[in-house]
């Protein structure tokens, strides 16, 4: 079948996107819409004294300026945390008040302050810099550890030094001991630097209150808009679920920072029913940088023990988490249940403890970006690692080959039962593709031109498929992650699929007919993905964590085996055969063995006419599943780059970048492995590239694409990528996921590869040429000194 | 950011200080003022218009002097609101010294700004400030140089 | 106000905005043309590209009164009845994902193409990433971005 699973169709969605006729939310135009600008604040801690709003308001086209006591007034409720996490000593999180709109104070540079709303964007714009607000400024902390110090500025009340929760995972006493008793140990402080998410598309929202029907529309930049439905309705009281419609058109991109319900769209919705006017807003890139959660920061220091045959004994990891100012929906999973739970890596590790400490600080808040927790896990294992086979003067890969996990299921001591996989396998695969055997002669060929050749591993794994309802329930999470879908077969036989998963760059539209498509034998192009609209479809959980396949999928495959239960009593009737002789193929229902048989569209009429279908059957031919996990999936792989140092310069060249991968079956290859590239070269930007500064002073210096350095096309490498597959036992197609690995695995191999090539270890991300340049300096010091 | 610098000035230390304290001559040398008004011994409110890479932003301050140690200086502090555009805040110490009759003028400055200068301009702020400061010490020479002359 | 007229897409267009209306918003909410993107405020990322007699030029970075009797062409004017050589190529192989930069990436490359088969010059993959350094894609890591231009500009140089 040349559409099914395994199939490289091209993407149905391209058209529209290749002759301009996306729909993203600022192409929309309501009737009636008024702009709406925000004022921000531009101090990073401060007292709000007043809101002076009258020369705003006298000026030309202003509808009305709102703010923070309107907004609280009128019961909007404010922004939450949707993950409980329990600090160690039993006592819940210490989640401060987040309003919409600030009322008393503001926490990071661009807090909003008030909504300004006006008939033009020029107009909005102009009135929102003549609103005066009246700062008093407060002392300010930008920093993890900072923030914990004693004397720091307290950014809220309820959460003593800015702590938010001191978390831990692991048996720490058993861990200790065995490190006391490791024939050798590596211990490190690791960073992970702070990133800004940057989808390409900047968050958007139109809101429309309906006065007649009482009724609110959002069109919003949503990577679930169920969810934000949800939450907009269930705990910000901005209307009832059942008014309010929300729908996510095309949204171009998101990597996480679409997950969430940002102060905007709650301001749109309450101003849009204050005004009585559709309320637009569109955020710039500055506003971007300011206000879309951050992805990342951490500061962890670690310790791992081997015994005297190398095997592993234990790891002791304690990070500080920085989760801005305000806890954003996913904020405290991120750090703890995407983190730490990974931190076994590929390995067979007896003892480990993690400690996670979450602060407040005066920046924007901090959630999940792409790979969200994981990527922080396996850049402190696979660092580390790298780093234990230097000290003891081992194989990198033949290290972590002794340690890998060989027999499945495997259940690590932090949480996660691991369910399949072969790490070796996908060791050798990246190693042949590499031709790792070959490197020393490269590294010397590159030496006789005067550059530093290195090369970096990193062996990732991963937890997706986010998550078994009951399971994540257990652990704090205040929603079930299951996925809903509707299989529609009309009277003519074509198939709409209604899912809650969304597609905002990942093909589902394609990917999804091809399941229908191997299923009943049609061609793809009879078969429309519907997702994104909460009037069309029944709920959802959305589309993040590489959950889409996993779940969103097997919940199709679910509906679908519905569908074909129901199709093949119809066939039965009709044919008059036994139900159980009743294949479905090439688009028909046959009768095993004859030449009996009825046409799908034949069927959809039948089940829909309803002249001649089983007594007692309903008619129609339309049904839903919601398919929750039974486990997460573990996709995994080995990622090898190989990189050239100039040392005159401190430039790094990726000359070679190596993926092998294990995402379970694969439906479309061509898909997959477009999210593997756009994956990598993210963690490549982390690793080289991207750094989010904050001064001491809370200003955001990185706000534009002057300072906040993009990867762009020439300084990227062409990506070889592969795959070596173990199917999950978890769900109906064998699925893992794939949407999250290459920002997983790729910063560390990279920063192995540099440190490698320049001999120095000490060298954090993003390893720009003056660090680097640096580090060669000081690494040739110490070498002169000895 | 930390600024400093030093002028040699044509004229003596007695009309220097009186200079620095007069606020007619303070307006035509500062970049950008367009009023500066006194509203009490030590206060004054100031509306500056400048430009900081791609932001252009006026700003309302506030401007009062501190140590006054006639004729040898004064430490002057400000704070400015520029809108959208953000803030500004620092301060200068002024510091005169006879020589011969010649005045020797040096400076020391801080300035600190936050908002859309910050996050637009910040490679740009640590030159254009020095470059601004630098400006109005030297305007304020030839400004002064020139009321010498004419006087 | 002023009044500025051009031709877009081969169809005259007039209208009176003022001053300082940017082309990509005169193209944006003037003429209801979508398909052009806003993807920075600094002139970075090309999400905006058009051409402009002929011309890649970033509407962002260029006043509606600018192009005052100028011949623009958008992505939405790139298609001739049927996809460009470009555009095919661009789903061809897999050059896009979210969609958001495509236009302006697609606008980017003919341009390109153009520019290297009047110069004669080869497009090699090196030269197009370096072409490309004024466009930002957050998503495909332009991998396939850089396979499609290779590809699209055989396509145009066969059709
Ligand atoms: S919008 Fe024009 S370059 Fe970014
Ligand atoms: S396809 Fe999404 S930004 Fe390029």
């Amino acid at each position: 079948m040349s559409e099914g699973i395994g199939a490289r169709v091209l993407r149905k969605e391209d058209k529209r996107f290749l002759i301009g006729k996306g729909r993203y939310t600022d192409d929309i135009i309501e009737q009636n819409q008024a702009y709406a600008a925000f004022v921000r604040s531009p101090h990073a801690h401060a007292i709000v004294k007043s809101i002076d709003a009258s020369a705003a308001e006298a000026m030309d086209g202003v509808v009305a300026v709102l703010n923070g006591a309107g907004l609280t007034g009128d019961g909007i409720g404010n922004i939450i945390c949707g993950w409980g996490v329990t600090s160690k000593d039993g006592s819940p999180m210490n989640m401060g008040a987040w309003s919409a709109l600030a009322t008393d104070k503001v926490r990071y540079v661009g807090d909003a302050v008030a909504i300004v709303i006006a008939d033009s964007i020029d107009q909005a714009r102009l009135a929102a810099e003549a609103v005066e607000v009246d700062y008093e400024a407060l002392p300010v902390v930008v920093q993890s550890d900072a923030a914990l110090e004693d004397g720091a500025p307290q950014i809220h009340e309820n959460a003593p030094n800015n702590l938010i929760f001191d978390w831990e995972i692991g048996e720490e006493d058993a861990t200790d001991t065995a490190l006391a008793g490791a024939a050798y140990t590596t211990e490190m402080d690791i960073v992970n630097n702070r990133l800004s998410p940057n989808a390409m598309e900047p968050r958007a929202a139109i809101a429309t209150f309906n006065e007649a029907d009482d009724h609110y529309t959002l069109y919003t930049t949503s990577q679930n808009p169920h969810v934000a439905r949800l939450v907009l309705s269930a705990f910000y009281n901005v209307a009832p679920e059942h008014k309010l419609r929300v729908i996510a058109p095309d949204v171009g991109g998101g990597f996480g920072s679409k997950i969430y319900i940002y102060p905007e769209e709650i301001a749109c919705l309450w101003a849009s029913m204050k005004t009585n006017r559709s309320v637009k807003w569109t955020s710039d890139r500055t506003e971007a940088f300011l206000t879309d959660a951050h992805g990342r920061d951490h500061i962890t220091h670690a310790k791992i023990g081997f015994d005297k045959d190398h095997k592993i004994v234990g790891l002791k990891v304690d990070t500080k988490a920085n989760l801005g100012a305000y806890m954003s929906l996913f904020s405290s999973a991120t750090p703890t249940y995407l983190y730490a739970t990974l931190l076994s890596g590929q390995y067979n590790i007896a003892n480990i403890h993690c400690n996670v400490k979450a602060v407040y600080t005066n920046t924007v808040p901090v959630d999940a970006y792409r790979g969200a927790g994981r990527p922080e896990a396996s850049y402190v294992m696979e660092r580390m690692m790298e780093t234990a086979a230097r000290e003891m003067g081992v194989s990198p890969t033949e290290l972590r080959r002794k340690n890998f996990v060989q027999e499945f299921p495997h259940q690590t001591p932090v949480i996660m039962a691991y369910d399949s996989g072969d790490f070796a396998a996908n060791q050798d695969q990246a190693m042949k593709a590499a031709d790792y055997a070959d490197f020393e002669a490269r590294r010397t060929e590159a030496a006789s031109r005067g550059k530093l050749r290195g090369i970096g591993f990193s062996n990732y794994i991963e937890a997706c498929g986010i998550a078994p309802s009951a399971a994540v329930g257990s652990l704090g999470a205040g929603v079930g992650l299951w996925e809903s879908a509707e299989v529609r077969v009309n009277p003519v036989g074509t198939i709409e699929v209604l899912t809650g998963s969304h597609s905002h760059g990942q093909g589902h539209e394609t990917t999804f007919a091809q399941i229908v498509a191997e299923r009943f034998g049609l061609p793809t192009e009879n078969i429309q993905i519907v997702h994104g609209d909460t009037d069309k479809v029944q709920f959802g959980m959305g589309t993040y964590g590489s959950r889409s396949g996993a779940v969103g999928m097997s919940a199709i495959v679910k509906a679908m085996d519905k569908v074909e239960a129901k199709v093949k009593k119809i066939g039965a009737h009709v044919l008059e055969a036994s139900e159980d002789d009743i294949i479905i193929e090439d688009g028909a229902v046959k009768v095993k063995g004859t030449d009996k048989q009825m046409l799908w569209h034949e069927v959809g009429l039948a089940a829909y006419t309803a002249h001649n279908i089983p007594e007692g059957m309903e008619p129609g031919l339309k049904e839903t599943s919601f398919y929750d996990p039974s486990n997460f999936t573990f996709p995994a792989g080995c990622y090898i780059c190989e990189v050239e140092v100039d040392p005159e310069t401190g430039t790094t060249e990726i000359v070679q970048f190596v993926a092998s991968d294990d995402f379970g079956t694969i439906i479309n290859p061509m898909i997959v492995e477009g999210q593997v590239h756009g994956g990598i070269a993210q963690g490549i930007g982390q690793a080289l590239l991207e750094g989010v500064v904050y001064d001491d002073s809370g200003q955001l210096l990185s706000a534009s694409y002057m300072d906040y350095t993009m990867p762009r096309a020439d300084d990227l490498p062409s990506y070889s990528v592969h795959h070596q597959s173990t199917e999950c036992p978890g769900n109906p197609l064998g699925m893992k996921g794939c949407g999250e690995a290459g920002a997983i695995g790729s910063p560390p191999a990279v920063i192995n590869a540099i440190t490698d090539a320049i001999g120095n270890n000490d060298l954090s991300m993003p390893a720009t040429p003056a660090k680097v340049w640096a580090a060669i300096q000081a690494a040739s010091a110490k070498q002169a000194a000895e | 950011m930390e600024m400093s610098g030093e002028y040699s000035i044509d004229a003596p230390i007695a009309e220097v200080w009186a200079a620095l304290n007069d606020i007619e001559i303070l307006k035509v040398c500062i970049p950008g003022c367009e009023e500066l008004e006194q509203v009490s011994e030590t206060e004054m409110t100031a509306k500056v218009a400048l430009k900081i890479g791609p932001v252009k932003a006026r700003f309302n301050g506030v401007v009062t002097f501190e140590n006054i140690t006639p004729p040898e200086g004064y430490s002057i502090v400000g704070e400015g609101q520029g809108g959208v555009a953000g803030f500004a805040k620092g301060g200068a110490d002024v510091r005169l010294v006879e020589d011969g009759d010649k005045t020797v003028l040096t400076y020391q400055a801080k300035a600190q700004v936050g908002g859309k200068i910050a996050q637009l301009g910040s490679r740009l702020i640590k030159s254009t400030a020095a470059k601004l400061a630098d400006k109005f010490f030297k305007n304020f020479r030839d400004a002064l140089v020139a009321e010498v002359a004419s006087a | 106000m002023t009044e500025v007229s051009m031709t877009v897409n081969g169809k005259p267009v007039k209208a009176d905005v003022p001053d300082n209306t940017l082309l990509v918003q005169f193209i944006r909410e003037n003429l209801r043309l979508t398909g052009t993107h806003v993807g920075c405020d600094t002139s970075q990322c090309g999400a905006c590209v058009v051409h402009l007699n002929g011309k890649a030029v970033k509407s962002c970075a260029t006043l509606a009164v600018a192009a005052n009797g100028a011949d623009v062409t958008t992505i939405e004017g790139l298609a001739n009845g049927e996809m460009h050589p470009m555009q095919t190529a661009f789903k061809e192989n897999h050059g896009l994902q979210c969609g958001f930069c495509t236009p302006g990436m697609i606008m980017t490359a003919t341009d390109m193409v153009a520019r290297y088969d009047a110069n004669g010059k080869e497009l090699t993959e090196a030269a197009i990433r370096e072409e490309l350094e004024g466009n930002i894609c957050r998503c495909t890591g332009y991998h396939n971005i850089v396979k499609a231009i290779a590809d699209g500009a055989s396509k145009m140089a066969s059709s």
